[in-house]
Formats: structure tokens, sequence, C-alpha cells
């Protein structure tokens, strides 16, 4: 009995040796495709077509069509659909037509003759401006329920707007009208119309803009950056022009730790005084995370893709990665966490797509910025192999603390320790500067930790929540009720609102 | 360029069997790559007066030679001076009245080869090579470096490796640590993979570098996470540090002919794992001396970065004609670049909704566009262009004597609307916009050949709609106007000065009157505009 005790002990302690090591790619394997010969398939947007084709816009003004790329690498097929487009940031597939978006334009290309190849390019509406500078980039999202195209509209350069309309969302309704819709866009990555027609669109770290962020697009509202807010003239419908954030006021390279909750470059305060400033919905906390947020697609698959239904995963460009944001309302206001979830991509990802089978098609460039990955351009696919990874499903909001879902039961002991767990609190300033540190750094105490009684749930309670504030915890000591660790022990939840229960 | 340096080893080692085995003749064959407007092989090594035969085959759609030159010759501007006078280069089929073109190849035919044999020439030195055909100087070329180093890439010989484990967040004093492992590494070149550990790990590379001549070596290094190199004992270039290999670092040192101490190290934390080295000196561009190449590396090296950011991309129109839509010299921000096969180019821009320029030989480069972030205006890689008008509106009412509107720079002709293009069954666009209620579209295409031949552009415009009582269609506009035959001998401003243009065109359209500086048209459904070069038909 005794020696048989002693192994036993030592079989489950070898088990957790090995467990001790879960990597992404047990759960989600990336599958590398061959791109065109004789081309840089410097994926840019990608969307899905009739018959499981794929259309693939590329930075070189290129589309494709890519016939297979469900199945093996070696089937996929491609052929070129139209060419010489100024930059594919943006591809939408309705009634046989593929709406695209470009520098200047959304225009419907269609294929009349049905050699696979667009021979009608048909300009919906071309009213934003343009003004040569690089940076004027133009993205668009797919068709929201009424049939409209959202564009978000990059400034010309980091700080201004030299061209009606660059920093601002516009809406392009079927009949080409252009509807300015939300104001203090700085440099998008990426938009989507979520499953519930709310629009979201990734916008980068820079002047206003300590991380990157995922923005909630409602209508009417001021995203943050005063650059683009010289046109409040030309958009009547938008009521009168915000007052500006004060930028001299939030100069002076604050560090880590060295702001103060007082200082007026806070988000939180100057909600309060700009009643059109909608916060961050999620800070994609600078050089963790990522730094150059690009798209962002919903896991629309009912569960094909594993157990994050209805979330939103985020690529980011430079860091050649993507991440899971889960998002709830609170008072009004969209907010919600940012998990790692996969990394390792090829390219910097720029262009993304899940279609019904819950295959997550990405692909991107490194061109003008570096990417981790290290190829010029990649193409390539995120299948979910059928395992379960041990993560926090959901990270929800609570007067005093936060309620985390797994996705597998956790072990109880630890779980139920607050000590598994620990947590820190800093904020971005709110400034026209160039980026900025993380200040006001403050370690909340967990006071707490009660599991549920389906072990599926754990609610934890702090000493003090900071509205405001990135509330990043860490989950290290947390096991499965089988003795896993956790994929990615942490999570950066932006609470702009605390909820009253 | 850089990047086709890639294929000379294989060359190298080709010329080493042959110099060893054959002795006295090195055959180089160059290939031309088909729509690139490239040489396969841009840079190739002999030694002082050895006999070579170049096999030069041309392997794309149209006519190429290669013609050598004096060191420090600027080939561009060789070839160009012949646009100057083209009816005399058309004659001597575009090879220079050089005295520094010392050897070439005759004109070479698409698919046809031609062999050329030489005596290298005794003076050490940069041989620069170029293709004299109009337009392609630019960006065909290339160079024979004659020298004793030759035929071998420089780099590393007796290369070892040892290998540490360990923990660390910045690089350690290996020095004080004892190796986990230790061995060879046979191909000379530095690498991540000598062993299986992916994370906490140290590697210390240590081998003979073969400088192969005095002068100014620069050395990279990116790395993921921190590295560092030593030449001599002297550390040169250091990226400590956990990051990952996107920064390329650069430093520099003068060294001496000979063998030189070379001792890279390098640490892995945990994720990612990679490492980039790369040196460059006189004589001879970036080369790899790590197993993988950074993408960035090549680029990294000030005078290669100038050179290869806005060159490289030719746009090269075959059967069909190419769209460019981008920023394009004289067009505006919102430019439509059309090149047509017969040799003739336009860019058509959607703020005036007219022709904005046009020009003969090649298209476009769109390495400006397509190597960095994609900003500036780029100009045509033909010659010869010439601008109708100022970028305005094509259609206007305006009282007699009054001037044509102008388009505010940046700004779209007030009372146009743009509506797309259309690709017809040859895949010639036909632009569409509005005007006034009239429904307007406009097609082009080249008749002839307008390099060579008696190219023309030819411009059709329809219109659909009742078209307003006094409305005049601006043909071309210019204080530079001669009345010559049934048409117009018209000099326009230049828009380019980067290369030798002749700004001049002749343009022809039933109707057309001179009004002052502008000639002009009553508008009416079907317009027909015929623009041709007076360099090709000697209409001077």
């Amino acid at each position: 009995m005794k020696s048989l005790r002693i192994l036993s002990t030592l079989l489950l302690a070898t088990a957790t040796l090995r467990a001790a090591d879960p990597q992404e790619s047990d759960y989600y394997k990336i599958t590398t495709f061959d791109t065109p010969p004789g081309t840089a398939l410097e994926v840019s947007s990608i969307e899905l077509l009739p018959d499981g084709k794929l259309a693939i816009g590329t930075r070189r003004g290129e589309i494709w069509t890519a016939s297979n790329a469900d199945s093996e690498p070696a089937n996929v097929k491609y052929q070129l659909f139209a060419s010489g487009q100024h930059e594919v940031m943006g591809l939408a597939w309705k009634d046989q037509t593929l709406t695209i978006t470009n520098r200047y334009e959304v225009a419907r290309l269609t294929d009349t003759n049905g050699d696979g190849r667009a021979d009608k390019f048909e300009t919906v509406c071309d009213k934003w401006g343009v003004s040569g500078d690089y940076h004027e980039y133009s993205f668009g999202s797919r068709f929201d329920k009424d049939g409209d195209i959202w564009v978000v509209l990059c400034l010309t350069g980091s700080f201004n707007s030299s061209a009606p309309f660059r920093g601002w969302c516009v809406r392009v309704k079927p009949d080409g009208t252009m509807v300015p819709t939300c104001s203090g866009v700085r440099s998008p990555g990426g938009i989507v119309v979520n499953y519930d027609n709310e629009v979201y669109y990734t916008d980068n770290q820079g002047p206003w803009h300590g991380a990157c962020t995922l923005q909630h697009l409602v209508p009417g509202s001021f995203q943050g950056h005063p650059g683009g807010n010289v046109w409040y003239d030309k958009a009547p419908n938008m009521g009168p022009r915000p007052i500006d954030p004060i930028p001299e006021a939030f100069q002076g390279g604050k560090k880590k730790g060295e702001g103060k909750p007082a200082d007026p470059d806070r988000m939180v305060l100057e909600r309060q005084r700009i009643k059109q400033l909608v916060p961050p919905v999620v800070y994609m906390v600078h050089g963790k995370i990522g730094n150059s947020s690009s798209f962002i697609v919903p896991d629309l698959s009912g569960g094909k893709f594993g157990p994050f239904s209805r979330q939103l995963f985020i690529a980011d460009q430079s860091h050649s990665n993507i991440s899971r944001v889960f998002i709830e309302e609170v008072n009004g206001i969209k907010q919600g966490v940012v998990f790692p979830f996969r990394k390792g991509f090829r390219s910097g990802l720029i262009g993304g797509r899940m279609n019904e089978k819950g295959q997550l098609f990405a692909g991107g460039s490194d061109r003008g910025w570096g990417a981790k990955g290290g190829q010029p351009f990649s193409f390539e696919r995120l299948d979910w192999t059928g395992k379960v990874p041990f993560e926090v499903h959901e990270m929800r909001a609570k007067p005093d603390g936060f309620e985390l879902t797994f996705t597998e039961p956790v072990d109880e002991k630890t779980a139920a320790n607050p000590a598994s767990y620990s947590a820190r609190q800093f904020t971005y300033a709110y400034r026209a500067e160039y980026g900025g540190d993380e200040v006001d750094e403050k370690i909340p105490k967990i006071t707490k930790a009660t599991v549920s009684a389906d072990k599926k749930s754990v609610r934890l309670t702090f000493d003090k929540l900071v509205q405001g504030d990135i509330h990043e915890v860490h989950f290290d000591g947390v096991r499965s009720a089988d003795g896993k660790p956790m994929l990615h022990p942490i999570g950066y939840y932006t609470l702009n609102e605390i909820p009253a229960k | 360029m850089n990047m086709i340096r890639r294929s000379v080893p294989a060359l190298a080692t080709a010329l080493l069997a042959s110099a060893a085995f054959a002795a006295d003749v090195e055959t180089i064959t160059i290939k031309t790559l088909r729509a690139q407007m490239k040489y396969d092989v841009t840079e190739f090594d002999v030694k002082p007066g050895q006999k070579v035969k170049v096999i030069f085959r041309n392997e794309d759609d149209m006519p190429h030679n290669i013609c050598f030159f004096q060191p420090g010759t600027d080939v561009i501007a060789a070839a160009n001076k012949q646009m100057d006078k083209p009816e005399e280069a058309l004659k001597r089929n575009w090879i220079p009245d050089d005295p520094r073109m010392w050897a070439h190849t005759k004109p070479v035919n698409p698919k046809e080869n031609d062999e050329l044999t030489f005596t290298a020439p005794e003076k050490p030195g940069v041989y620069p090579f170029v293709c004299t055909f109009p337009g392609h100087a630019a960006i065909m070329q290339g160079k024979m470096n004659v020298g004793e180093t030759g035929q071998r890439l420089p780099g590393l010989t007796d290369l070892k490796f040892e290998l540490f484990l360990g923990n660390w967040k910045t690089l350690p004093d290996f020095a004080k640590l004892k190796p986990h492992r230790e061995g060879d590494v046979k191909d000379g070149l530095v690498q991540i993979k000598v062993d299986d550990y992916k994370n906490e790990f140290g590697l210390v590379f240590t081998g003979k570098l073969d400088v192969p001549k005095d002068g100014d070596y620069s050395f990279q290094i990116a790395s993921d996470d921190g590295g560092r190199i030593f030449v001599d004992g002297r550390r040169v270039v250091e990226n400590d540090g956990i990051h990952p290999a996107t920064t390329i670092r650069e430093g520099k040192a003068k060294l001496k002919k000979g063998a030189h101490v070379f001792r890279l190290e390098y640490f892995q934390a945990t994720g990612q794992a990679e490492l980039f080295a790369a040196w460059g000196g006189p004589g001879f561009v970036t080369t790899p001396l790590s197993k993988t190449e950074h993408p960035g590396m090549k680029a990294v090296t000030k005078k290669g970065k100038n050179k290869n950011e806005n060159t490289g991309f030719p746009l090269v129109v075959a059967q069909e004609p190419i769209v460019y839509r981008n920023f394009i010299t004289g067009a505006g921000n919102r430019a439509i670049g059309v090149g047509y096969p017969g040799n003739a180019s336009i860019a058509w821009s959607t703020e005036a909704m007219n022709l904005a320029i046009a020009w003969r030989g090649a298209f476009i480069d769109a390495a400006r566009h397509w190597n960095g972030r994609g900003g500036g205006a780029q100009p045509p890689l033909g010659f010869d262009v010439f601008r109708p008008a100022e970028l305005s509106q094509p259609f206007a009412v305006i009282a007699d004597g009054a001037t044509w509107p102008a388009l505010e720079k940046g700004g779209r002709a007030a009372g146009y609307t743009w509506r797309g293009y259309e690709l017809d069954e040859k895949r010639m666009p036909i632009f569409r916009y509005d005007w006034e209620g009239v429904k307007v579209s406009e097609r082009y295409e080249v008749a002839g050949d307008a390099l060579t031949g008696d190219g023309r552009l030819v411009r059709t415009l329809k219109l659909d709609g009742k078209i307003p009582a006094g409305a005049l269609f601006r043909v071309a506009s210019s204080a530079k106007i001669t009345p010559q035959g049934a048409g117009f001998l018209v000099e326009s401003g230049r828009v380019v000065t980067e290369i030798n243009s002749d700004p001049k065109f002749v343009v022809t359209a039933e109707g057309a009157k001179l009004n002052g500086k502008d000639i002009t048209l009553p508008a009416r459904a079907e317009i027909k505009v015929t623009y041709s070069w007076p360099s090709l038909h000697g209409a001077h």
C-alpha cells in the first residue's frame, strides 16, 4: 500500500510537471499559406465570399481571391481579382459585389463577365479628404444592419488634420451619402461592426493615447484626439464642437508611480468636463499586449473557435500576435478586459476575418513599421485544436472587485486562496504628448476569493477599486480542478465605471 | 539592387570551379528578369587582366543591352543624355556615343541572346554596367568588381561556438562562465540552432574574420534577446536586454586587410529567439554573417537605403494596361496612373476630373509607395512628360475673354462628380464622371509605338445628356502654342526635373481653336483628341 501511494504521488508529480507548461500551440494552431508568386501579399483586409472563397486586399492595392483556404494549405488557389487600388483597408461582400475602402473612396467592384476579374469600379463615396501624407490610411467596416459602411480616417500625421474629416469616423450610406459620425480618431488599425450592430475600432499609441486602445464608435461622440475637431463646421449633424482637452496642462513626463489621482490629465476627470468624450473600452497595455493594434474579429462561429464565443480577437501589427477581449456595459459605457491569446504569427498582422467554421484568417506586413514575426508579409490561418485551454473566460466588474469565470472548473483550494492572485492599478496620462508611461501605480489588496458552487467562477474582493484605472490582475496560483496552471495567468481590465451592484 | 546579391554565392562557386579547371576564361551569364526591368546578376567579381565572356540572355518582353563603363561614370546620366537627341540615338540603336563606355553587347531583342568577350581591365575598381535603352538606366544596372579579392563573399572562417545555460536579463560575462557544450560551426555562419535549447541559454561565437582590404566596415546585429559583436576584443555593436529582433543596431570599425578576431555574444531568455548579423565594407555590399538573413538588414546602410527606397518596382506593361492609383507627380492626390500597351502612359486626376499628364517610355516605379510607408508623389518612369494644361476641369461655360476656372491645390472641380471606371474588353479603363447633369466617359488608347515608332495617344470623350449652352472643352493650354498642320505644337510646363524630358506635344482635335492661351472646342456628344510627341516625328 505504502509503496503504491509513493508511486502514485510520483506519477502525480510527473503529471503536474508536464502540465506545468501549457503551450498556446496545444490549443490554437497556426497554418501558414504560400502566397501568390510575383507579389507581396501584404494582407490589409480579408472578406468571406460565397463558396468558401476569400477576398484578400493588400497594401499594394491588389485584391486576390483565395479558394480552399479552409483546407490543407497545399490546396489554396489564388486569382487576382483587381489591382491598382490605393491600399485596400476594407472589404465587404454583398449582392455579388465587393465593396472596398481604399485611401479615398468606398467603391463597388463587380465582375460583370464572369472571368474572375473585376471590370467595374463604381465609386460610391469619395467625399472625405486626402492630402498626400502617407499617414492618412482609411479603414472601412463591413455593412451594418442599415447597409452602411463605417470608415475610420487616420489623421494627417500624428497631431493634425489637413483634409476634411481626417481624424473622424464617417458612415457611407448605400446611396453614397457621407454622414460624419464620430470625431477624435487618431490612427486606426481596424474596425468592426459587432454582432449587436455596435461598431468598434482600434486606435494606436501616440498623442492623447498612452497605449493602443479599443474604442466604441458611439454616433455623436468624441474619441479623444482633438486634432480633427476643426471640421465640426462641416458636420452640423454633430452639434457644437466639444471643448478641447488642454494639452499644456498635461505635459511633463510622468513616470511609473509619479502621477497623482488628482492630476487633471486623467480620462476619468476629462470625461466630466467634455461631455462628448467616450473613454477607451480597453487599453491594449503598451509593450505587454502590443504596440500597434490592428484588426478586430468577433468569434461568431458558435463554439467552433473554442470557448470564447462572441468575444473579440484583436491583432497587433508590431507584436505579430492576437489578444482576446471581453466587453461588458456598465452605466451605459462599454468597458472590458484584454488577455494575451496567441503569438507567433509570421509578420505584422493587419487584416483578419473568421469564417463560419471558426477558422480565423490573418495576414499582414511589416513594411514601414517593424514586426516581431520577421517576415515582410504573411497570410495565415488560426484553428482551434479542440482542446480547451484553462483560461479566464469572462471578467466582470463588481462594486468591490471582479467576478471571473473560467473555461474549466477550478481547483477550489488554490482558487479560493487570495494569495493565488495579485493586482496592480495604473493609468496613462490623457495628454497631447506622444505615448506615455504607466502612471499612478497602486497595489490593491485582494481580501477575498470566493469560489462558486459549480467551481466555474470566482468572486474577487479588492480593498479598493479606482475608477478609470487599468486593473492588472494576475492569476498565477490558480489551478484547474485537474491541476493545470492557466495558459495566460493575466488580464488587464479597464475600469471606466464601477457598477453599483 | 542588394537583393540580387544573393545569387552571387552560387555564381562564385561556379566561377571558382571554372577557374580551377578551365583556368583562363571566366564565363558570366546575365539574364534580364521578365517584366521587372532588371538584370538577374547585378554584381560579379573578376581578376585584373582576366579573359571574361558575358553571355547575355534577354528573357524580357522588350529589347535590352549591356554597356560597360569606366569606374565612377554616372551611368544614368550617360544613358539618359541620349534622350536629348532621340533621332540620333535611334540611329545608334540607343548605344551611347560616350568615350567612357568600353564594351557593350548589341541591342538584344526579346528572347534572344548575345555574347561579349573582353579582357578585364588591369586597373582594379568597380566598373558599372547598364542598359542604355531610354528610361531603363535608372534601375537596370550592375557592377563588375575588378580586384584580387573577387570570387568569394567575405566572411568568417574557423568559427566555433560555446553554449551556456542560464537565466539572464542582460548579457552576462561569458568569460567567467563554464560552457555547457562547445563545437565547430562548419558553414561559418552564426546561427541560433546549435542545440535544441529554446529558452534560457547563451551563445558565444568566435572565429577569424577575413578583411579584404583596409577601410571602414559596418557591423549589424539584430537579436531576440541581447547580442553584441567584438572585433579584436573591441566592442563594435551591442543591443543588450530583452527585446524582439526588429531593431537593427549598427556599429563601425576601421580595419586593416587581413585576419581579425571576431566574437559574437548572445543570450535568449524565453519566448521568441532570433539572431541576425551582417557586415559591409569597401568593395562589397552588406553581407550576412548569420545563417538567417534579416529582412531589414540589407537596407540599413545609408547608401543602400537611399538607393533602394524609391527605385526597384517598375510596373512593366505587357498586353494589358496597368492601373496604378496612388500619389503621382503632377496629378494631385487622387491620381489614376495608366500604363498602356504601345509605350505611353497617363495620369488622370479625379480631383480635376481631367487628364493631368502623359508621357512615353516606361510606366512608373512603385517603389516609393511599396518599399516604405507609402508617402510622397512618384514621377513617371518614362520621359517626354507633358501636361495638356494646368490641372483643372475639362468643361466650362465661361464669358468671352474670361479665364478658365482654376483648381485650388488639393481641391475638387466644382460641379463634377466622380463615378468610377470600367475596364472594357481590352481592359482599357473608361473613366466616368458627371458634369452639370451630363454623363461623361473618357477612354484612351495608344496608336502605334510611342517609344520608337510614331505612337499617338488617342483620347475619346463621350457626353450623354443635355450639354449646357456655350459649354467649351479645353484641349490644352500654354503660353507657348504654335499652329502646326491640322493641330498645334504646345510647349507645356515641365512636370518633372528628375529625368531629361522634353515637355512638348502636338495636339489635334476637330474644331479646336486657339483663344489666348487656351485651345478649346465647343462641347459635343463625341470629342476625339490626339496627342503625339514631336520628338517622334521630327516636327520641331
